[in-house]
């Protein structure tokens, strides 16, 4: 199975990428490359990952490369709506915890405490606010 | 369908990968209607072909990976060999260490040992044997 990938500006600066498939040795590159133009100039990047339904440590490494790039430019990233099992990979390997979100409004009330922080200067992408629930 | 056994030879070729893991992991739903079961070795199954085509063999493809899946009443038995160099399976460091989680090594290996019940390297670390215990449905 491959993976589709979408890609749309929500607000400026802030991207959805919404996935569907599966992000393995496979596909994993394609991410990377299609997302490579929105992470050099994003402040925020959200992925929608509900129709993601595999993920291997390739996939991991790729979105943990795409939150380098974009914690560059003090951007950061949101993982939201994920089913359990690739959850489980998450959870298994302990990355990204801070920035993975069951809904979208939590992730978008993330992004905002984020993008305000960053404004005045009280977060950078190593300090991020905490989540609210 | 019951137990079975399953030997296949791969070029080093990442492509060769994707289908044939889908295809085990739907074997191992038919057996075991096990949806986690049928996940996790198809995800360990991917990291240890990749990183024998990768790492062992480094993508040449004139090297061959061996895969061998024995499925038994009550475990799954994956052994995945490669013609490269090997490594030194006693020293992979542990990915979530915070001071490793940069780097993008040693994942695929965690997983496994997390997902498995038994993670044997053997050799100069180009051989591998993972086993996951599994109830068989009764037909």
């Amino acid at each position: 199975m491959g993976i589709d990938i979408s890609i749309v500006e929500k607000e400026t600066g802030v991207y959805l990428i919404a996935l569907k498939g599966e992000i393995n040795t496979q596909t994993y590159q394609a991410l990377e490359d299609k997302a490579r133009p929105t992470t050099v100039k994003a402040k925020a990047v959200v992925f929608d990952m509900a129709q993601v339904n595999y993920i291997s440590s390739m996939g991991l490494s790729a979105i943990f490369r795409i939150k380098l790039a974009v914690e560059e430019h003090s951007g950061t990233i949101a993982l939201v709506n994920m089913q359990p099992k690739v959850q489980l990979v998450f959870d298994t390997m302990k990355i990204l915890s801070p920035q993975i979100f069951a809904s979208m409004e939590e992730a978008d009330d993330f992004l905002d405490r984020f993008l305000d922080g960053v404004q005045t200067g009280q977060i950078s992408p190593k300090n991020l606010p905490g989540k609210t629930k | 369908m019951g137990s079975f056994v399953l030997s296949k030879i791969f070029p080093s070729d990442l492509n060769k990968i994707p289908p044939f893991i889908e295809n085990i992991a739907k074997k191992v739903l038919s057996l075991t209607g096990s949806d986690n079961d049928a996940f996790k070795v198809k995800l360990v199954l991917e990291e240890a072909m990749t990183n024998a085509m990768r790492h062992g063999n480094l993508l040449n493809p004139k090297l061959k990976v061996f895969v061998k899946i024995s499925v038994g009443k009550k475990k799954i038995m994956l052994q995945i060999r490669d013609q490269g160099k090997g490594f030194n399976f006693h020293k992979v460091p542990d990915p979530t260490n915070k001071k490793r989680a940069q780097q993008p090594c040693g994942r695929g290996i965690f997983l496994m040992r997390k997902f498995m019940d038994e993670v044997t390297f053997s050799g100069k670390g180009n051989k591998l044997r993972l086993i996951k215990k599994i109830n068989i449905n009764p037909a």
